[in-house]
């Protein structure tokens, strides 16, 4: 993209990129770039394409029976930019520096501790002296640290939803990633659950560039410096956080999206 | 009406969980008390000494012990052909298979699991008259023969039960390894195939069982009455459930009933100790899997 005067500041860029699951059309020809340093908030009604999108970051898509993906998605890996479908990067490395979240908590059925360190030990290939000390990082980055200190054995199912979507967090913080996608994070979660996962992201946006599904308006004002609006695989709408105080705009926005 | 079904379907449930113990229990009893009195020293080893037999220094003529050792080599044997091969197949199955491939393979799958293990003998003895005339005269059946035929006829638990396992994982679990950058090799071998241990466990004990408890497979491809204990793969064997038909058809004493008795109860130890075996083993994979390594804050 020649037409981007400074591409350092961004983290990534979509360039008319076209998802389909065998005959259905999910995605059309979309065009985006994610900035450094911000909170992307991805908005609009179930099937709009979202989760799809999401999944492009990662190739996860490709997991799932007949899909075809057209159109170029990069990335800026340590000022390098790499087309994610391309030969520069094989899935294995692409899905080891694009964390995800899932919408449930989707925790390996072992323990607390474990979900982290299988991770470290298989994609980084990190041995036992440093695990330990990484896992505690990780536990701490999501504030999670003084909660399972004690049961770090116990099976992750015994703990709350929340904690376990901020485990879920936390085992994608310990690989490093490049760019967090979350998938309605907060879907499964309560009201105070929901908000402690909001504070960690608003805290977190300045290390990691978000993309983050929701299907809550008032949750993408709490949480986006931009809120992309998608519709019928579109993207309808590109809003910052000044459109946000404009009521007009707002309930335009509403009658078009919901 | 809809409360009188209910209460009735509670009570046949009950009935029916009943009336299985105790035909299970009144089994386990009968052959207690008919074997117990039979199970003694001269039971395995005949007329032997138990040291010597032991030892290998002398056949145990008449005892059980030669059964007892063919029926264990047989199932350790077919047990190491068939559980490789039938968890891999129903890991392609269930992973790998595309839908043209997958239904023809299942189909097959399904046929083998309807063969009946007579037919399975039939096979491997014209296996060996096969051979025989074409590029091994010497062939003959033997131990390693009937070991075949025995996993070929247990194959198609372990396949669809590994299967049914993996298929039954829910599809989050499937996508967590992966989207954390796992190879999809290290999902299957650190995710999934724990997660489906369970079930593939159920597939090795029926598997053992069967092998253990086959008798039409060993007639026609290697046991002899009162063989020897097994000295190589290629030997003519003896196995515990021939010997108990064997004893129980063509007996002339009360003394030789009571011995079919006995091994009939040792039967039923044997395999159950392979099922505690199998349990054990299962048990240790899946603590080391779920362990995690102590953090000291």
């Amino acid at each position: 993209m020649g037409t981007h005067t400074d591409n350092s500041t961004l983290a990534a860029l979509v360039d008319g990129l076209s998802v389909s699951f065998g005959p259905r059309q999910v995605l059309e020809n979309l065009h985006l770039s994610l900035a450094k340093g911000r909170l992307h908030v991805l908005l609009g009604r179930s099937g709009a394409g979202k989760t799809t999108l999401l999944r492009a970051f990662n190739r996860l898509n490709e997991c799932f029976p007949g899909c075809r993906t057209q159109g170029s998605l990069r990335l800026n890996l340590h000022q390098q930019w790499v087309d994610i479908y391309g030969d520069d990067l094989s899935v294995i490395e692409l899905r080891r520096r694009v964390g995800m979240v899932f919408q449930t908590p989707n925790l390996l059925p072992t323990g607390v501790a474990k979900n982290i360190s299988l991770p470290l030990k298989l994609v980084l290939g990190l041995g036992k002296n440093e695990i330990p000390a990484r896992v505690e990082w990780a536990l701490q980055q999501v504030h999670l640290w003084e909660e399972v200190r004690h049961r770090l054995a116990a099976p992750a199912a015994t703990l709350s939803g929340g904690q376990q979507q901020r485990l879920c967090l936390a085992r994608v913080l310990a690989l490093e990633p490049m760019l967090l996608l979350l998938d309605e994070p907060t879907a499964s979660l309560d009201f105070r659950a929901s908000r402690k996962i909001e504070e960690l992201l608003l805290t977190l946006k300045d290390r990691y560039p978000i993309l983050a599904v929701s299907h809550s308006l008032s949750q993408a004002r709490r949480l986006g410096d931009e809120v992309l609006v998608m519709k019928d695989g579109r993207l309808a709408r590109t809003l910052n956080r000044r459109d946000f105080q404009d009521k007009t705009m707002l309930e335009d926005l509403l009658a078009e999206v919901f | 009406m809809h409360r009188c079904l209910s209460f009735g379907f509670t009570w046949f449930g009950w009935l029916a969980a009943l009336v299985t113990m105790g035909a299970v229990g009144i089994f386990v009893g009968f052959l207690g008390i008919k074997g117990l009195a039979a199970l003694n020293l001269r039971l395995f080893f005949g007329e032997a000494s138990p040291w010597q037999v032991l030892l290998g220094t002398q056949p145990a003529v008449g005892g059980l012990w030669p059964a007892c050792l063919g029926t264990l080599y047989l199932v350790l044997l077919s047990s190491l052909l068939a559980i490789p091969l039938g968890i891999a197949s129903g890991i392609y199955l269930a992973r790998y298979a595309s839908p043209g491939p997958k239904r023809l393979f299942g189909f097959a799958v399904d046929l083998l699991a309807g063969i009946p293990s007579i037919l399975m003998g039939l096979f491997g003895f014209a296996l060996i008259l096969l051979l025989r005339k074409t590029i091994l005269p010497q062939a003959n059946t033997g131990l390693l023969l009937s070991a075949g035929c025995l996993a070929l006829l247990v194959l198609p638990y372990l396949i669809l039960t590994t299967q049914t396992a993996l298929e039954g994982l829910s599809p989050t679990l499937h996508v967590a390894g992966l989207s954390l950058g796992f190879t999809p090799w290290q999902n299957l071998v650190h995710i999934l195939l724990p997660a489906a241990s369970r079930g593939i466990l159920s597939g090795v004990i029926l598997a053992v069982g069967r092998a253990a408890e086959d008798t039409a497979v060993i007639l026609l491809t290697g046991v002899v009455a009162n063989a020897g204990a097994p000295q190589s793969l290629t030997d003519k064997f003896t196995a515990l459930p021939f010997h108990i038909y064997y004893l129980a058809a063509e007996h002339r004493t009360a003394d030789e009933l009571a011995q079919a008795f006995g091994a009939a109860l040792m039967l039923l130890l044997l395999t159950a100790s392979l099922y505690a075996l199998a349990y054990g083993l299962h048990a240790g994979i899946a603590k080391k899997w779920e362990h995690t390594p102590i953090i000291r804050p």
